[in-house]
């Protein structure tokens, strides 16, 4: 009764009416400080962690279709990705596609808000804007590398839409080509590294300076430019901020976070772990833990690779899988990166799934190092083999590179060791050009959906651009990937 | 126990005429219906407080009378109070409570007579309500009332139930009516964030007890509902609660007990091990056969080996004797297990024989200035799966006390505590047990290890889990508190003008946990974890209107006039803890690890409404409302809505010419037209908002949720009604015809939009549907002779409802939102149903080669396709076919029919309910007739039988295939069945003690009973439940039980 005597008598019903949410704001006036632009950077990068990205799927996609792991059984979760078993609106691994382009709105905003303030205010902002634009560089080529075809393959064909502000929520935009893709890429990042030069410290959790430039020698090298390549690689190695793990600390490292050679790394915290979903629990050995489903293992390629050495460090992280459970045969095919190693006590926090996904090694950078200096224009197989050696130390019992005896394969071999299940297996396949085998055969796991090799001309190397993309978007309608198009 | 057929007096005084004036009276009371004397009536010398009462014989006597006594007033209850003029020897004879009334309803703002009643408004009695054995009320109105569809989508004690009346008039916003309870809209639907986690609902309208109910008012039309403006849209339930009649006290008891010890129907029967096993034996043999071109010899030693590897561990092994792919395959111990021949029975550990237990305690009375009804309540349902339980505990006390002339003041308090645990109630692997007993365990699977006796912790090959052991480790339980109170005061100004203030409050608080002990899957990798969650709904409402009634000779003016104002807030708060000391504390504080989220959210309203009724010698009627609402949830611009409603209605019986018409009882015309409304459903739609509900490394986040919607509006329903209410052979057959169009515009339509724009959807006032339909009520009296009474009432309903226009005419397809699992699509497209179920055209199967054909259906070319069958162009592969509408969910006709039959305090009542048409999707046979993948799952007995076979290649099912198809997973015909259905709701034999025996024990009613709930069910289909939600669905929800209650109701 009070309550509508006052309301009418004050003639206060909008007030009365006038009601906000307790956990949302005005977007309009959002971004306004250099801590709102935090907070947004902040949104992004939670956005990222899910497992629809880099929290699980995307790591997964990358090893699961690499040829380095296979699966026990079937129908346990993922094997989609495995078995190439996807269509638009059935296993589309559509998260991909709508996280990525959520990420993007959010980076995008950001950058929008900044390029309306004056140019005294923007200048505090120089820095936010740059991890935005390095952000949305990482995102596109992430994007790119899962609907487009390779660059080094068909930069013609289609890519992503290529999206740099906020659009009206009405837009129907086709696809850009892959060049036109990696040629925003290449621009996002050189203006990022501009903007973030006047900071060069390490960022933990957040790309830095130096992790615009890991992701610039990441891209020259699936670019081919491998002189850009090299010369990138080369001013992250020399700046001396980060520091290759001695052989002795490499296994340890994965207990940590933040580890000296962690150049880009996305925290996980109990908030966004995904526990019993955790990357973790899909590498570790079957009911290792309760609900652990033994969802991935090594195959035997990966594990006769490592075995060249049975005294490289690496072995670490690996542990008796499944086929050891059942048949009682030795085979360390199990996997314990991303819980913390064998004790698997996590990388320092509570709960021991949440583990920080380790985006971009110094590793990488030395390997990215070599294989461009193989191809330079000015090609040094010295310089090459000593970037190589530098990982190459892992596994003791093996000779060293040297000018004569390094090839690409020794790189990608040694790649595939150093990065198994980091998701960079199945793109380095495909930018190299090489045929992948998967290993059907350890448990006779039935598959249909591709033979036992592919290699870049199948089709289904890229996802289907999703059915409710499809389905809303009349131009991207008629663009979808050959090998799903009715 | 409107049968309760009691008594009153005759009066067999010969004797002399004696002066009326103070000589002694003598009388009986009898019921008109059979005669027999009414005990416990009571019998008042009217204009005095003189009183007395009927004996066992129904006889009452006054040896002396006042002087100026004119009248005697009978008032019984279950009965009509009836005054007589005093004679010196009178028989009163009182009729049945709800006999040939002229039914006073309650309707929108106050009350009206059904005769005079120009909307469009059905009631249910409280009779037809409390004796069921229903959780909340709900579920008895199922088939009840011409136009309201109740469906419950699980049978888990305390679920959610959804009414439709009139059918679907909204894609995004809610399609609920608006629920009032004596005179104040309340909350209702699902209450909690279990479900979020675990998939269960929690009913809040199930915090009132059924037993409390007087009546139900369903207001259907325009002119009835739009008083409530804006929420009006799906109609409005408007529950009254009981309240004291002027009488000696009433103190009434009872009491049921029930039990479930079966489903109502069969529910995916499994084929046996055996025929499992040969199944999965076919599968892997077919993948090498067909898959690798291999020879049977290969196929076979590789399917044998499938299976040894697959079961041995549960102490099975496996052979065959030839090497063929239907040979049978020999089961066999393994490692000298013991356990061959022997297979576990999963639905004897999941299931079990649920018990119902129902006790009521109620006192009522009134006297001239005081009236109250206070009554207490306890019931306890278990749901028929264990880990399901359902008990509330709630009090009522309703109190209206006249102060003087001028004032009366009104309480109504409500409190109840319900306290539900519940069981994942959606296709999920691990903790569904229906879903695992159907699908998931196969008698090969046991709780225990063979080998070493210990209960079997991991995940089966199935994924199902064994929950003999799981459901110790875990809890969850949602206990509501909801007490709701509100006040009214009435001011009795001049003679017919009333000024009437309502102000309430209703608080529901909600307690959720949810706990898992570090051996749990679900707590494995936190150490344990327990989850708490509040969440506190509140309601305030306040009103006040002004009435005023007035008659100018034959001219009657009814005009009510107010304003209102209800403000609704939630309050969130949950926290969770992980890494717990000890399974024997559940407490977030042992915890090792916290985290929490708290935030609120609300709306509110504030309104202006009036209305003016206008009759003519009760022959010409004539009705107008208005109602402006300005709502929270819109923008400035946006947020006033005016809706209204105009009504007439002829009565044509008053009319000279039809007077003498002796079949004819009654016949008016009436017809109404308005406009009312749905609010989105979203409290901020409109904003343009970043959302602060992230977190990164322990900071805070923001990312944009939604973007500016400033054009957000009302949908607004225009809804026409046109009735005839008839009456013949003096009322002993009443009916009505009603004919209704709801054109519902404006409607809120997420519409999907390119994701390149970051999100996946916007809101727009852009749809149009259209609902209109036929609806028929009749009841009659079949027999009334010689103490037997013989009623019969039944309803139909006839529904189509279309999709009219889309934004830019664009389709949308859209999935059943029930069960989070996606299981049916449908397709929005102009012109077609509101539920277009949306999928590829299954042909059968080919006989040739037990293949599924889908027809291409390409819409340029009706023969193109890989082959041509029956006709059409045809494929064996649904990729190369394309989706079109395969059926439609909204039935032809709808509704029940109910008999009653009493004699002699014997009473039979029989209820049914019944669908017509319309099409079924049984989201849960793809996963019972998989015709090819190697999950390690069972099939059901149905598919078994009916699977293509080289012997079988009639078979309607396609043939086992080892090549990984996901045919069945797809959206198809094939799943798609007729929906009629007949069921034998409930069936109630009673047995009321005479009078005259019960009163020896001071009782002066009683009564034993019993009643059957889903009895008989006929349908076509037969795999489930034929009864499905409201979107035409089956999908791994709870099934319901055939429930049987003894109960007995005592009055003193």
């Amino acid at each position: 009764m009070t309550v509508s005597v006052v309301c009418l008598s004050c003639s206060s019903c909008d007030s009365f009416l006038d009601l906000e949410p307790t956990n949302s704001a005005d977007a309009e006036s959002a971004i306004v400080t250099t801590d709102d632009a935090q907070v947004a950077i902040n949104g992004v990068m939670e956005l990222m962690s899910s497992s629809s990205y880099y929290g699980r799927n995307f790591i997964m996609y990358g090893e699961a279709k690499g040829g380095d792991m296979t699966i026990y059984s079937s129908g346990r979760g993922l094997d989609g990705l495995y078995m190439f078993n996807h269509t638009p609106d059935n296993n589309a691994f559509s998260g991909f596609w709508s996280v990525g382009y959520n990420c993007l709105l959010q980076v995008n905003n950001l950058i929008e808000n900044i390029d309306k303030m004056n140019s005294e205010t923007a200048e505090e902002f120089a820095y936010y804007k740059g991890e935005a634009l390095t952000l949305r560089a990482l995102i596109y080529f992430d994007l790119v590398r899962l609907y487009g075809l390779p660059y080094n393959y068909s930069k013609n064909s289609y890519g992503v839409p290529d999206v740099t502000g906020t659009i009206p929520i009405d837009s129907q935009l086709g696809r850009a080509s892959v060049a036109d893709n990696y040629n925003r890429i290449v621009d996002d990042l050189t203006k990022g590294e501009s903007l973030m030069s006047s900071d060069k410290s390490e960022n933990d959790g957040y790309v830095s300076y130096y992790a615009n430039l890991a992701i610039q020698a990441r891209v020259a090298l699936f670019m081919e430019d491998y002189d850009k390549a090299l010369t990138t690689s080369e001013t992250i190695i020399d700046s001396k901020v980060f520091k290759l793990y001695e052989p002795s600390e490499w296994c340890a490292s994965w207990a940590q976070q933040y580890g000296s050679e962690s150049i880009f790394e996305i925290g996980m915290d109990s908030e966004t772990d995904l526990g019993t979903g955790s990357l973790g629990y899909y590498m570790i050995r079957y009911h290792q833990k309760t609900s652990a489903q033994g969802w991935f293992l090594a195959s035997d390629y990966f594990l006769n690779r490592l075995g060249e050495d049975p005294g490289d460090v690496r072995w670490g992280v690996m542990d008796n899988d499944e086929y050891w459970l059942n048949t009682g045969t030795v085979r360390k095919g199990a996997c314990y990166k991303y819980i913390g190693g064998p004790e698997m006590k996590g990388d320092g926090k509570e709960n021991p799934t949440a583990v920080d996904i380790k985006v971009i090694r110094l590793s990488e950078i030395y390997l990215i190092a070599a294989e461009a200096s193989l191809h330079a224009s000015h090609p040094d197989a010295d310089k090459a083999a000593t970037y190589l050696n530098a990982i190459r130390r892992r596994s003791p019992n093996l000779a060293a590179a040297t000018a004569s005896t390094i090839s690409d394969d020794m790189i990608l071999s040694e790649r595939g060791k150093e990065f198994y299940g980091e998701g960079l297996r199945f793109f380095d396949m495909i930018r190299m050009n090489k045929t992948i085998e998967f290993n059907d055969d350890l448990t006779d796991v039935p598959v249909t959906y591709r033979g036992k090799t592919i290699d870049r001309t199948f089709g289904k190397i890229v996802l289907p651009i999703p059915q409710s993309e499809i389905n809303a978007n009349s131009v991207i309608a008629v663009q979808q990937n050959s090998a799903y198009s009715k | 126990m409107s049968k309760l057929i009691m008594a009153c007096v005759v009066s067999i005084i010969t004797g002399a005429m004696l002066s009326a004036q103070n000589g002694p009276v003598r009388g009986t009371v009898l019921a008109e219906s059979d005669g027999t004397p009414i005990v416990d009536a009571f019998v008042v010398i009217e204009g005095t407080d003189m009183g007395t009462e009927t004996d066992r014989e129904g006889r009452f006597s006054f040896s002396t009378l006042p002087s100026g006594a004119k009248s005697l007033k009978v008032t019984c209850v279950g009965m009509q109070a009836k005054s007589q003029p005093i004679a010196p020897s009178m028989t009163i004879y009182l009729k049945d409570e709800f006999e040939n009334l002229d039914e006073v309803m309650v309707v929108a703002y106050g009350i009206a007579k059904k005769s005079s009643y120009a909307g469009s408004a059905s009631i249910v009695r409280s009779d037809e309500i409390s004796k069921l054995p229903v959780t909340s009320f709900e579920g008895a109105l199922n088939g009840k009332v011409a136009g309201l569809q109740v469906t419950s989508t699980s049978g888990q004690a305390g679920s959610v139930s959804s009414m439709r009346i009139r059918g679907t008039g909204s894609m995004n916003a809610s399609n609920e009516p608006l629920y009032v309870i004596d005179g104040v809209p309340v909350n209702s639907g699902n209450a909690g964030f279990s479900g979020d986690y675990i998939y269960t609902s929690n009913d809040l309208l199930s915090t009132l007890n059924p037993e409390d109910i007087e009546s139900v008012s369903v207001l259907k039309d325009a002119a009835a509902s739009s008083l409530y403006g804006s929420r009006a849209a799906n109609g409005v339930i408007i529950i009254t609660t009981k309240s004291g009649r002027e009488g000696k006290p009433v103190v009434s008891f009872n009491a049921s007990v029930g039990f479930t010890p079966s489903w109502a129907t069969g529910n995916y029967e499994t084929a046996g091990v055996q025929e499992n096993v040969n199944m999965l034996y076919m599968i892997f043999h077919n993948y090498r056969t067909a898959g690798k071109g291999e020879s049977d010899e290969k196929a076979n030693a590789y399917a044998l080996a499938q299976l040894n590897k697959k079961f041995n561990k549960h102490g099975y092994s496996f052979s065959t004797e030839g090497t063929g792919a239907y040979d049978n395959v020999i089961i066999s111990d393994y490692d000298n297990s013991g356990r061959a021949g022997k297979y576990y029975d999963w639905d004897d550990a999941y299931y079990r024989t649920a018990v119902y237990k129902d006790l009521n305690l109620s006192v009522s009375g009134a006297s001239p200035t005081t009236s109250y009804y206070a009554s207490l309540g306890y019931m306890d349902s278990q749901g028929r799966l264990r880990v399901n339980d359902f008990t509330r505990a709630s009090a009522k006390v309703n109190l209206n006390q006249k102060i003087g002339r001028f004032f009366e003041l009104g309480t109504n308090v409500r409190m109840a505590k319900t306290d539900k645990s519940g069981y994942n109630d959606t296709r999920n692997t691990s903790a569904n047990s229906f879903f695992q007993t159907r699908n998931l365990l196969w008698g090969l699977y046991w709780p225990t290890d063979y080998s070493t006796g210990e209960a079997w912790t991991t995940r089966y090959g199935s994924y199902a889990q064994n929950n003999k052991y799981y459901d110790n480790e875990w809890d969850n339980s949602s206990k509501t508190l909801n007490a709701a109170i509100s006040e009214t005061a009435t001011i009795h100004l001049l003679e017919g003008l009333d000024l009437k203030s309502i102000f309430s409050y209703d608080n529901s608080t909600v307690k959720e946990s949810l706990y898992y002990s570090a051996l749990h899957y679900n707590g494995a990798s936190t150490n344990g974890s327990i989850t708490e969650m509040r969440t506190i709904y509140e309601k305030t409402v306040s009103s006040t209107t002004a009435s005023y009634t007035k008659a100018f000779g034959s001219h009657n003016l009814a005009f009510l006039a107010g304003f209102e104002a209800e403000k609704n807030n939630t309050d969130y708060t949950r926290s969770e803890g992980e890494n717990l000391p000890t399974s024997k504390l559940h407490t977030v504080s042992t915890a090792g690890l916290f985290s929490a989220a708290g935030y609120s959210w609300g709306n509110s309203m504030v309104s202006l409404l009036s209305k003016l009724d206008y009759n003519y010698a009760e022959r010409y009627f004539a009705s107008v409302s208005f109602r402006r609402d300005g709502s929270s949830k819109l923008s400035t611009d946006k947020r006033w809505g005016d809706f209204w409603s105009v009504a007439g209605a002829w009565r044509l019986t008053e009319e000279n010419f039809l007077k003498e018409t002796p079949w004819l009882s009654n016949l008016r015309l009436r017809a109404s037209y308005g406009v009312n409304g749905t609010l989105p459903s979203d409290n901020y739609g409109y904003m343009y908002l970043m959302s602060y509900t992230n977190h990164y490394l322990g900071n805070a986040g923001g990312t944009i949720s939604s973007l500016a919607n400033d054009d957000l509006s009302w949908e607004t329903n225009y809804s026409t009604n046109v009735g005839v209410d008839f009456g013949f052979f003096k009322g002993r057959l009443n009916g009505t015809v009603e004919f209704y169009n709801r054109d519902s515009k404006d409607l809120i339509q997420d519409v999907p939009v390119s994701q390149v724009t970051g999100l996946s959807s916007m809101l727009k006032n852009i749809g149009r549907i259209n609902n209109h339909g036929f609806e028929i009520q009749l009841d009659g009296e079949i027999m009334r002779r010689n103490g037997l009474l013989w009623t019969a009432s039944g309803n139909i309903s006839f529904l189509k409802s279309k999709v009219k226009s889309l934004y830019n005419g664009a389709e949308i397809i859209w999935y059943d939102p029930t069960g989070g699992d996606t299981r049916a699509q449908y397709l929005y497209r102009e012109g077609e149903s509101t539920y277009a179920f949306y999928g590829y055209e299954w042909a059968g199967v080919d006989k040739t080669n037990g293949k599924s054909v889908y027809y291409v259906n390409d819409p340029d070319d009706s023969k193109a396709g890989d082959f041509i069958y029956k006709g059409r162009g045809a494929t064996y592969d649904y990729d190369s076919a394309n989706y079109k509408i395969i059926g439609n969910a909204v039935p032809f006709a709808t509704g029940g029919f109910n008999t009653n039959l009493s004699f002699k305090g014997i009473d039979l009542a029989l209820g049914f309910t019944y669908k017509i048409g319309g099409d079924l999707y049984d989201g849960a046979e793809k996963d019972v007739a998989d015709d090819g993948y190697y999950w390690e799952r069972i099939r059901s007995k149905s598919y078994y039988e009916n699977m293509w076979t080289p012997t079988n290649t009639d078979g309607s099912q396609p043939a086992l295939s080892g090549l990984d198809l996901t045919d069945a997973m797809e959206y198809s015909s094939r799943h798609l069945y007729n929906a009629s259905y007949l069921r034998l709701k409930n069936l109630t034999l009673g047995y009321t003690i005479p009078g005259r025996i019960s009163s020896k024990a001071c009782v002066s009613r009683a009564r034993v009973y019993f009643t059957a709930s889903n009895l008989l069910t006929f349908s076509s289909y037969k795999e489930a439940d034929p009864e499905v939600n409201e979107y035409g669905t089956r999908g791994w929800e709870t099934p319901i039980g055939k429930t049987y209650v003894f109960g007995v109701e005592l009055q003193f």
